[in-house]
């Protein structure tokens, strides 16, 4: 079932690509159809004991596989993200119009990141797991950039994938270090890790959440992300991708509960995103950034009950995890829609649209009354508990995290209080002529997401039973706790009211402050220019390295080769030295030593060929005196065409060399020298060391019996080293193919530099 | 027009060509149990193709196909075998009676020497296609000739 469902995404994406045009904006029906049978497939799943597990091994010898397990823990977060994900789907028809341009894009790509977000989500291997989350990354990257003509948005999603990629390599790495300390790399045997390897992980695998969890200080992609359409910031940055890390941070958290830094880190992340992000919401004038770090906050929440680590902490997590999906998943709809209708997002712009658009308003209300932790809705039980947790906490980590945690629950009643205000509140309300008329297929989502957190409350048992059965996976001692409707007079609750008196009342003051604009992105503009400074570095690198200077290429390669060579001078053994093997030798010597002298006093270009020509048929003539007639044929046969190619080629190039200045005179002739005696060092290095007896006998044998040919040159060449002579020529391949390259697209010559310039802009 | 074209070069040029052909058929035949193979074949090959476009006699064409085909060859050789779960590039060698030649063995080593060779003829050809002929043409030193082989005039140069 597992492999079928992810199959239909793959089919899905696939009949989207080929009937795309056809279908245009009914592709989003067509993307409806893995997810609406994941979802109901997840509810079969959901409270249960019963596990479905899969896999198949995918690279053996590193003991890495794909491994799949749903059980009641990743079949609720997938019927969260399939379910959110045909919501979205049905919403997205209404919010872009008939003839919008690039649907069939837009819904592939919103498929193939719900397929990515329940890969993830099913994952049992860690290595499964980083190949989905990657994948998020670029599919998000994508719906993010999806107006690919907006520079803003352009801007964004590569601000987007340039900090969730870097957290993917932070998270490889971490993985690494977690397989290596803890021997297994299945996620559902993981047993608690200590040591500095462990520690190493704990860190790395916590900045990767941080990430891709829009964590204190890498938040500053996800309201840079607000530029994709409204369906995508739905999905992906309020209801499910952010959730990555948070999930990834509960499944792995039993691993590195004992280890020093886990805590300390995740509570640091989680509670200065926490606040901060509360504080980003109050400030901005756009109700989708509002929500945005609105987002930020209540995901700096679930990383901080997460990181605190105490059953019902976990336990408070996971509902509020669950409430959030619902809650804000339905906010940002509701954005959507306000934006669409009345062309505007600017809480100063929009008044009293609750007379206009009242089913809306309801949603509006219902949600963000849930989010403020407001009974009789599914935000309520999950606040409570979620205080409840950290007012259990003790001495100094009571004060300071509960604090913190109660002071971020009063800033989230409040942004969420000003934004309600803002856009459905005050007097006057905006005339009806500016209110375009409703859309069922944006409306029927969010009532039906608005409902959703009402019937959480009403059916708060069950909802009780889910979130436990899926918390017990990760925290097993977390089944005594229950979701409640009545808590009583507890400490709890009495903060609770007080949080949200002080949040109602504080909201309502700031949002009769009239503030102009939000703040500027300042992290995003530092980030922005973090990375247009390295492309231009790499450009001037490009520019300085790539000069473009023949003669400084070859002078670069040859220095290179003569320090290659420095190693073999030790080597080298006097005694092993000898002149001649034969006579003929010395002769055919003295004419190589001659011709290649006079090589480089010859002014004709056309000489220098013939006798660079001299020097290579002399040393055929040293093969033939070694006995070896394959190298020999070989030899004359390449300094033939060599030479012929030369006299063909010279035909570009004025017939005598232009006369060198001094400095490069000197230089050339240090150069020579240094090749010419690491050359001979190399040689006479290699020469005098012969490791062990020649394989001569072995070769012969295996050429006639396995290779079939009594030429045992051409054997080995053919056979017995096959593998090199088909890396050579593909070698040779790849230089034809570049001389084609080169030469063909002569005529458009440029100065240099200025191409590399280009090449890279 | 084809003014610093020798016709004696033309000429010998013209006679050499089938016995060069033949040779390199040999060297590549031969190869296994002699000295030749794919290499020397492709390079015989090729200063054929370079005497000719010297000559006057032919343009080097057709490079991107020889190494195109060369490539396709030499990796289909080294993967085959993978399909009937040897290692790759594993040897096949096929004795039998042949009349004339007698006991002939060969194996896919041939085939791989073929694409060795097509390779290697597809680069020189991609060098004297890419530096030599233009240049040729640039120099008058011979007509630039069109697909069809008719000669066009010459291009003016100052």
């Amino acid at each position: 079932m597992i492999w079928f469902l992810l199959l239909l995404y793959v089919v899905g994406c696939g009949v989207i690509a080929a009937f795309g045009s056809w279908l245009g904006r009914n592709a989003l029906w067509v993307a409806a159809i893995p997810m609406a049978f994941t979802a109901l497939w997840s509810v079969t799943m959901l409270g249960s004991s019963e596990v479905t597990e899969s896999g198949v091994g995918w690279i053996p010898d590193l003991d890495v596989s794909i491994l799949f397990r749903v059980d009641a823990l990743s079949a609720l977060l997938s019927l969260m993200v399939a379910g959110i994900g045909v919501l979205v789907c049905v919403y997205a028809v209404g919010y872009f119009s008939a003839n919008a341009s690039g649907m069939p894009r837009f819904a592939a790509t919103l498929l193939g990141f719900s397929g990515a977000m329940v890969g993830l989500v099913w994952a049992d291997s860690v290595w499964t797991l980083f190949a989905f989350w990657e994948l998020t990354s670029i599919t998000s990257f994508l719906l993010v950039g999806f107006k690919h003509t907006d520079p803003v948005a352009r801007t964004a999603a590569r601000r987007a994938l340039v900090i969730t990629a870097a957290g993917g390599l932070a998270l490889l790495a971490g993985f690494v270090l977690f397989v290596d300390a803890s021997g297994t790399a299945v996620i559902s045997e993981i047993s608690p890790v200590t040591g500095s390897t462990a520690t190493a992980a704990a860190v790395l695998i916590l900045i990767a959440a941080a990430t891709k969890s829009a964590q204190f200080p890498f938040h500053v992609w996800l309201p840079g992300a607000m530029a994709a359409p409204t369906p995508v910031s739905a999905y992906l940055h309020s209801a499910t991708m952010v959730k990555a890390g948070v999930i990834l941070v509960a499944v792995i958290a039993p691993a590195f509960q004992d280890t020093e830094v886990w805590k300390p880190l995740g509570l640091t992340f989680g509670l200065a995103t926490m606040i901060w992000g509360a504080i980003g919401a109050l400030r901005h004038v756009d109700a989708k950034l509002i929500l945005a770090w609105g987002t930020v906050s209540q995901l700096g929440l679930l990383i901080t009950l997460l990181a605190i680590g105490t059953p019902k902490a976990t336990f408070a997590a996971m509902s509020l995890l669950v409430a959030h999906a619902v809650f804000k998943a339905a906010l940002f709809m509701v954005v959507g829609e306000v934006d669409v209708r009345t062309g505007t997002r600017n809480i100063n712009e929009l008044s009293g649209l609750r007379r206009s658009m009242p089913l809306t308003f309801a949603v509006a209300l219902v949600s963000g009354a849930s989010m403020a932790g407001v009974p009789p809705l599914l935000g309520f039980p999950a606040k409570e508990a979620a205080i409840e947790a950290v007012l259990g906490l003790a001495d100094a980590e009571l004060w300071v995290v509960g604090g913190l945690v109660i002071g971020g629950a009063a800033l989230t009643v409040a942004y969420t209080t000003r934004l309600l205000i803002g856009m459905f509140g005050r007097s006057a309300p905006m005339p009806d002529h500016d209110v375009a008329p409703l859309r069922p297929a944006m409306t029927v989502p969010e009532v039906v997401l608005g409902f959703a957190s009402v019937a959480g409350f009403v059916a708060l048992g069950w909802v009780t039973d889910i979130v436990r059965s899926a918390t017990v996976l990760v925290a097993p001692k977390a089944e005594v706790y229950s979701l409640l409707r009545w808590p009583g007079l507890t400490d709890a609750f009495i903060t609770s009211v007080l949080v949200v008196v002080v949040g109602v009342v504080l909201g309502a003051v700031i949002a009769r402050r009239h503030v102009v604009t939000g703040p500027a992105a300042r992290g995003a503009a530092v980030v922005d220019a973090l990375i247009d400074g390295v492309g231009r570095l790499a450009r001037r690198v490009a520019s300085r390295v790539q000069h473009g200077s023949l003669p400084l290429y070859v002078a670069t390669m040859v220095v290179v080769v003569g320090a290659a060579a420095v190693p073999f001078v030790g080597q080298i053994d006097p005694d092993a030295l000898y002149w001649w093997d034969n006579r003929a030798e010395a002769v055919l010597v003295v004419m190589i030593v001659l011709a290649a002298v006079s090589a480089t006093a010859v002014t004709s270009r056309l000489g220098a060929a013939l006798v660079l020509g001299a020097v290579g048929f002399s040393v055929a003539g040293l093969f033939v005196t070694l006995g070896a007639p394959d190298l020999v044929l070989t030899q004359l046969l390449v300094e033939t065409v060599i030479v012929v190619g030369f006299v063909v080629g010279l035909g570009r190039l004025a017939t005598r060399f232009p006369s060198p200045t001094r400095l490069w005179l000197f230089g050339r002739i240090a150069i020579s020298l240094v090749i010419g005696v690491a050359i001979a060092v190399a040689l006479a290095g290699s020469a005098a060391r012969p490791s062990g007896e020649a394989p001569v006998r072995e070769l012969a044998e295996s050429a006639v019996q396995e290779g079939g040919g009594n030429n045992v040159v051409n054997v080995i060449l053919t056979d017995t080293r096959a593998l090199d002579t088909l890396g050579e020529v593909i070698v040779l391949l790849v230089v034809a193919v570049g001389i084609l390259t080169l030469t063909r697209t002569r005529s458009t010559r440029r100065p240099v530099g200025e191409t590399v310039q280009e090449t890279l802009t | 027009m084809i003014a610093r074209t020798s016709p004696i070069v033309a000429l010998a040029v013209r006679a050499a060509t089938p016995i060069a052909l033949l040779i390199a058929a040999y060297a590549l035949f031969a190869g296994h149990n002699q000295p030749g193979g794919g290499f020397a074949a492709g390079l015989l090959l090729g200063a054929v193709i370079v005497l000719r476009t010297v000559a006057g006699l032919q343009q080097p064409r057709y490079a991107v196909a020889l190494l195109a085909a060369g490539g396709i060859i030499v990796c289909l050789v080294a993967i085959a075998p993978m399909l009937w779960g040897e290692a790759l590039l594993d040897q096949v060698v096929i004795s039998r009676e042949v009349p004339l030649l007698g006991k002939v063995k060969s194996g896919s080593a041939l085939v791989f020497d073929l694409g060795v060779m097509a390779i290697v003829v597809g680069l020189v050809t991609a060098v004297l296609d890419g530096f030599g002929a233009a240049s040729l043409v640039d120099r008058g030193l011979r007509p630039d000739l069109a697909e069809d082989g008719s000669s066009p005039e010459p291009e003016v140069r100052t």
